[in-house]
């Protein structure tokens, strides 16, 4: 009975873990870490059913309050990034390495879209959105 | 307490030029500066005036310690407190440290005039009267050490005033380092004296390290122990006062400033010895086998010191070794064991202080005008020229040689006497042949004074090119303190002793050196009229020679210094002391230094080398690859951390 919730668990952890190593697309990443933190949470419910406390339970929620703070700050990251580079490609960050080593260049770009493709923009808070015969002569900015 | 105010007082003395050295070496190079001298003359004129007044102070001689300054060292029973000691002999000794150090300080203002570190020069000149009036003071011996070593300290940093010329500097090395073989005996003689007489009382005797104790007991230990301390404290006193094996540094010391050369030879440092002895006569009485190897010492020395005077070219030099023969003198009155003897010794201390530094001033002064040229061979007939340095030199230089009724001519005969008495007791042998050597000594030198006084001072007028338009009298505050030491150098003698021994009483140092504690009072002694005429005459003949010799222009001198070739060259180079030293020990010293050197840069400073290189090597070959900036290369190393960790624990848990 336990057996079959870990296995499924360790599933979710280890498809986590090879997605996370493997895949460059940040966002992908991000959903590979979130794949192995429900893992993590399966096997903690699971064992909690199997001893019949509420301790794993305890620790999911703890964990999910974790890992949304977490989605917050991490989607807001990766989004800044994406705004720096217009890529989502993790390899394309990779200044922290020490002085003088050479940079790890993929031999496969990361297939993305072009350059030229519009961006969606986002309405800027607290300024009144743009009305349709002003957008010709007027850009909005992001703030 | 029946003592007075000025007893009570005493500390007063080394605290002055104390205050004066801190008060310059904080306000000298900003406040001060030109006016540098003022604190340290005042210091040592007010100390001076209290050394004289104590003098005339009845001290309370049964007790003659005061209440400790201050505790110094409190480790169970073992306490060493700072606790002053006033009797005749330290009386005697600050008013020959603080008078004679005064004057020199006043000369100094008018010498040191314009040299950089003007400030420094007294600072350094109160922190020596400092250490040499706390160094007469001390009532224990490791006091007696510290200010010793103190007084070391000082003329090391004195000697190298001038410490940017090479010589100087070296001079002042070979000073500190002598002495420092000599300070070695004289620690490990300290350490015996605690051992042994440490332990004869072991409830509240353990640890006592005050001269009355040891005085107190010295029946009580064996005579081997006895023999080793004296020997090993007169070790000390051979580095410090310049004896034969360890004199080699006292010419050196010619580098410093003259002021300095006058306060190292009369006042302060090579005195030490002497007194140091004179201090611990109690334990030497008691010691015949080191009273014989005191005398041999200090009458080969007296000799070797004369021999080699005879030949230098170094106006400061000649001086410099008619200290080192003048300090032989007094170690031989030293060993000859009682207290006529020491008290002589002490004399001579006195009065050469008086007429060594005049000498030295004197000198200073030629050396002023002659723009710092010093040898002989360069200059002479320069009576006319500097009239009143010439008259005070000549005092000088007649109360060295022994001229009669000077001082210097009482003290020594003092001495001959003294050995003279000496000769008809046990082993009288050994102090017949140190009478016939100290009688030699006298003769040359009287003549070895005169040489240099009449090369100076007569002939033809010879100015180097070097002095310039300087060639004239030195400024008053210079010769002013030369007129006040050559009536010291002409009456002291005759006031202290002469008096006495021409109206057939006590003399006058006798009878105040007669109240030391422990010294037994029997001082009386004859005057021997036959040596006194006898060492008059050798006096005024040796003054005839060098006047024969050098004071009209012949080629004599060359003459015989041709005929006596080999001899000659033995004086002039010293008798290769120098040389000697520098094969035996500074060679072979320098040689393991450089093994030291050798050993340290590659060997231990290799393997400290090794050690660090070896994780800059790993780091840069295995580590730095490694932080490639790319996440997943770092999540790839916590999963094969993580991959570890779980196979460790299924495998060994």
């Amino acid at each position: 009975m336990l057996t079959n919730y870990l296995i499924v668990a360790a599933i979710l952890f280890s498809v986590g873990t090879v997605g996370f190593l493997t895949r460059r697309n940040m966002i992908v990443m991000f959903l590979s870490a979130e794949m192995m933190l429900q893992g993590v949470s399966l096997n903690l419910v699971s064992f909690g059913r199997a001893w019949g406390n509420w301790h794993g339970e305890m620790f999911t929620i703890f964990v999910l309050t974790v890992a949304a703070a977490e989605a917050g700050i991490a989607l807001a990251l990766i989004v800044s990034l994406f705004r720096q580079r217009h890529s989502l490609d993790v390899s394309l960050w990779q200044e922290l390495r020490e002085p003088g080593q050479p940079a790890v260049i993929d031999a496969f770009e990361l297939e993305c879209e072009s350059e030229e493709s519009e961006w969606p923009q986002l309405t800027p808070a607290g300024i009144e959105p743009v009305r349709a015969e002003d957008e010709a002569n007027e850009t909005t900015h992001v703030r | 307490m029946s003592d007075s105010w000025l007893v009570q007082h005493v500390w007063l003395i080394p605290l002055l030029p104390l205050l004066a050295s801190v008060a310059t070496a904080i306000l000298g190079p900003t406040v001060l500066r030109e006016r540098s001298h003022w604190p340290c003359l005042a210091a040592s004129a007010f100390a001076a005036v209290l050394s004289f007044l104590l003098l005339f102070t009845k001290t309370d001689l049964a007790n003659p310690t005061t209440p400790a300054v201050y505790d110094w060292i409190s480790v169970g029973l073992f306490e060493v407190s700072v606790v002053l000691r006033v009797d005749p002999l330290t009386c005697l000794m600050l008013v020959m440290v603080t008078s004679v150090g005064s004057l020199i300080v006043l000369y100094s203002v008018g010498y040191m005039h314009g040299e950089l570190g003007y400030w420094r020069f007294f600072t350094f000149v109160a922190l020596f009267l400092f250490s040499m009036t706390m160094l007469v003071l001390a009532s224990n011996f490791l006091l007696l050490f510290v200010f010793w070593e103190a007084v070391g300290l000082c003329s090391y940093l004195l000697i190298g005033f001038w410490y940017h010329k090479p010589s100087a500097a070296a001079a002042a090395k070979k000073a500190f380092l002598v002495n420092r073989v000599g300070d070695f005996a004289f620690a490990l003689g300290i350490l015996l004296v605690w051992i042994h007489f440490g332990v004869i009382d072991p409830v509240n005797g353990y640890g006592r390290l005050d001269y009355d104790h040891a005085f107190a007991n010295v029946q009580n230990i064996t005579d081997t122990a006895l023999l080793a301390i004296c020997l090993l404290l007169f070790c000390g006193a051979v580095g410090k006062s310049a004896q034969f094996p360890l004199h080699v540094w006292l010419p050196d010391a010619m580098e410093g400033p003259t002021p300095v050369s006058a306060l190292i030879h009369a006042a302060t440092m090579v005195t030490a010895g002497v007194y140091m002895i004179a201090r611990l006569s109690p334990l030497f009485f008691a010691s015949p086998g080191a009273q014989l190897v005191v005398a041999s010492i200090g009458g080969f020395t007296a000799l070797l010191a004369a021999l080699i005077a005879l030949t230098q070219n170094d106006l400061k030099r000649i001086l410099a070794y008619s200290t080192v023969s003048q300090l032989g003198y007094m170690f031989l009155a030293l060993g000859c064991g009682s207290v006529f003897a020491v008290t002589a010794a002490v004399f001579h201390v006195f009065t050469h202080a008086f007429f060594k530094a005049l000498l030295f001033l004197g000198a200073g002064s030629v050396m002023h005008a002659m723009g710092n040229v010093i040898d002989i061979t360069k200059f002479s007939g320069l009576r006319h020229r500097l009239p009143r340095t010439h008259w005070t030199f000549a005092c000088g230089a007649a109360s060295l040689a022994g001229i009669p009724l000077l001082s210097g001519f009482w003290s020594k005969d003092e001495i001959l006497a003294a050995v003279l008495h000496r000769s008809h007791e046990q082993s009288g042998i050994v102090f017949q042949v140190l009478l016939v050597m100290a009688i030699v000594t006298a003769f040359l030198t009287a003549f070895y004074t005169f040489r240099a006084y009449f090369k100076t001072f007569w002939g033809d007028e010879v100015i180097p090119p070097e002095a310039g338009d300087h060639a004239h009298e030195s400024p008053p505050v210079m010769t002013y303190p030369l007129m006040v030491l050559a009536i010291f150098a002409l009456g002291m003698g005759l006031v202290l002793s002469g008096i006495g021994i021409f109206l057939d009483k006590p003399t006058l140092i006798g009878q105040f050196l007669g109240h030391m504690p422990g010294w037994s009072e029997h001082t009386e002694h004859n005057a021997n009229w036959g040596l006194m005429i006898g060492s008059g005459v050798l006096a005024l003949a040796g003054m005839a020679l060098a006047w024969w010799m050098y004071g009209r222009s012949t080629t004599l001198p060359d003459l015989v210094a041709r005929k006596i070739r080999p001899a000659y060259n033995l004086s002039r180079n010293k008798f290769w002391f120098d040389e000697i030293y520098q094969a035996t020990v500074v060679g072979p010293t320098v040689v393991i230094a450089h093994f030291g050197r050798f050993f340290d840069n590659w060997i231990v400073d290799g393997l400290v080398h090794v050690v660090s290189a070896t994780p800059r090597f790993l780091g840069r070959r295995f580590l730095r690859p490694i932080q490639n900036g790319l996440i997943q290369f770092y999540a790839l190393g916590m999963v094969i951390g993580l991959v570890i960790l779980v196979l460790a624990i299924k495998l060994l848990g």
